[in-house]
């Protein structure tokens, strides 16, 4: 449930609008962090690990209908800052492959981008607490909790929209006041087709056009029970991946990210000449 | 997510859309896509993607690879639209909504190479953000062909098989650890790469210009006068209500136009 698979058009304007904004204010501040470290080495960093973040989402952990995202183990490997750009160039170019909204690009950038920053705050500090000898146990937990908040988040962005969303997407402007009416209040038959109140009061008709809103409830229950499995299998898999580099490469998960010991050369694992 | 088959058509296509000036083909898809924002009755958004696609197949871009990832995202839609929608209709509407836009952005991508799409909004993000997203599309090709490697490795050694998800899972995640720490060592040799260029911060991508500026007017006078249909609809609801019918039988007669000028011209 990393991010919100909302078509364009059914989030209220004001709401995809103020997640774009969002996100590029974020974007901005981040890229003032990320500039202070070596940009020559962040570019490529945050390009591999977002590149690798979108071939895991392009493959099946097993074969179901769940993908695994990988936002956890890239926060922990960029950190908050290279985290959250790396975040918005995953999200836009799903975007670009049909994979979610163009207009949601925005929230999914804050969705993931908090994902990633939390993600990374929570191993770093459970290594710390229990040691970087529990590092697997630490991923998983800290995976899941990460999802089950951002997955809250994605209900309250519904929750936001409520029932503004459906009927200001799916309403018709009114010329004349400049608001928006359901066209589905009349009832199914009537939609686009028939255009006629069938007999119904105008208070009537007043009463029902707010009443084609989004369920926020019944969408908080679906994703509350859908979700856990693939917080199990990512946490899973997190913690799977992060123990093997852990043991292998340890300062990819616990140093900075853009240190120069970061990237030992071949044959120079010490990285001097 | 097959994202060579969209490099392959986009790079080496040869469609009238392909001779268009990547900027024209953007705004185009920007008023597509604000006419399926709004769009507000699923006659219409179904007329829309029937007519996208009647287009599509009228300059030859590839449908069968197309379509595929234009409906995917209905899927997930789906789930949303049994999950959050009031009702049958505006279900089928979040549906429709999610296809058509996917059409649209995929139409787009199967026509113009990523640095081209990418190339606008260097000039709106911070130049960090403009160049990992060069770089991330670099990035992309090597490790989903390096991980296609390793499953197939794996694969051999009769490591996944769908009747074992377990030991399945334990190799994806064996290959995908594999992946990550091959990753970072891509990260090390393309700074090496920009160390030895030179690079001062600031990635270069020229904009291509058309080849035909008839194509260019044909693709925005198309999308203008899609999004004029679907905002005098929006706007005079209560007039234009009961032909929205209409909109969904000119879909139709553009598909079937648009593939029988695809097949002509084989």
């Amino acid at each position: 449930m990393s991010h919100i698979h909302i078509p364009d058009g059914v989030l209220p304007w004001w709401l995809w609008l103020g997640g774009w904004l969002l996100a590029l204010g974020l974007l901005a501040v981040a890229s003032r962090f990320a500039e202070r470290a070596e940009s020559r080495r962040a570019v490529p960093l945050i390009g591999a690990v977002s590149a690798l973040v979108l071939v895991s989402m392009g493959s099946e952990i097993v074969p179901l209908a769940y993908h695994i995202n990988l936002t956890v183990i890239a926060g922990v490997l960029l950190g908050p800052w290279l985290g959250a750009i790396s975040a918005f160039i995953v999200v836009l170019i799903l975007a670009l492959m049909g994979h979610g909204g163009i207009t949601v690009v925005g929230l999914n950038t804050l969705v993931i981008a908090t994902e990633m920053a939390l993600g990374w705050a929570l191993v770093r500090g459970g290594a710390r607490l229990l040691g970087r000898t529990r590092i697997r146990p630490v991923a998983a937990v800290a995976t899941a909790v990460t999802l089950a908040i951002t997955t809250t988040m994605l209900v309250g962005i519904v929750a936001l929209a409520g029932t503004g969303a459906a009927t200001r997407e799916t309403g018709a402007l009114d010329a004349e006041t400049l608001e928006f009416r359901d066209p589905f209040s009349d009832g199914v038959l009537s939609i686009g087709l028939l255009g006629e109140h069938h007999g119904e009061s105008e208070e009537e008709h007043a009463e029902h056009a707010g009443e084609g809103g989004l369920s926020v409830g019944r969408f908080a229950a679906v994703v509350y029970t859908l979700g856990p499995i693939g917080w199990l299998l990512e946490a899973l898999v997190t913690a799977g991946i992060l123990g093997y580099v852990a043991r292998v490469r340890p300062s990819l998960v616990f140093g900075e990210p853009t240190a120069e010991d970061q990237h030992p050369r071949y044959g120079d694992e010490q990285g001097r000449h | 997510m097959d994202v060579t088959a969209v490099d392959r058509s986009a790079v080496l296509g040869e469609t009238l859309l392909h001779r268009a000036a990547p900027a024209s083909k953007l705004v185009a898809a920007g008023l597509l896509l604000g006419a399926v924002v709004n769009a507000n009755d699923p006659l219409i958004t179904a007329g829309l993607a029937l007519s996208l696609t009647g287009a599509a197949a009228a300059v030859r871009l590839p449908l069968r690879q197309m379509l595929p990832l234009a409906l995917y995202p209905a899927l997930f839609a789906l789930v949303f639209a049994f999950a959050a929608a009031p009702g049958p209709v505006t279900g089928a509407l979040v549906v429709l909504k999610a296809v058509t836009a996917a059409l649209v952005v995929v139409m787009l991508m199967f026509s113009t190479p990523y640095p081209q799409v990418f190339a606008p909004l260097q000039r709106v993000v911070p130049t960090i953000v403009g160049d990992a997203l060069l770089m991330t599309y670099r990035s992309l090709f090597i490790l989903a062909d390096k991980f296609g490697d390793l499953l197939r490795a794996v694969r051999l050694r009769s490591g996944i098989s769908t009747r074992q998800p377990i030991r399945a899972a334990r190799a994806t995640i064996r290959a995908l650890g594999g992946l990550l720490l091959y990753s970072f060592d891509l990260s090390q040799r393309e700074y090496d790469i920009l160390r030895v260029r030179g690079y001062q911060g600031r990635l270069r991508v020229s904009p291509k210009t058309s080849v035909e500026p008839a194509a260019d007017a044909a693709a925005l006078m198309y999308a203008a006068l899609i999004l004029a249909v679907v905002l005098a609809f929006r706007i005079f609801h209560d007039s234009l209500d009961g032909y929205a019918w209409l909109v969904t039988v000119a879909g139709a007669l553009d598909l079937a136009v648009g593939l029988l000028i695809g097949w002509r011209h084989r």
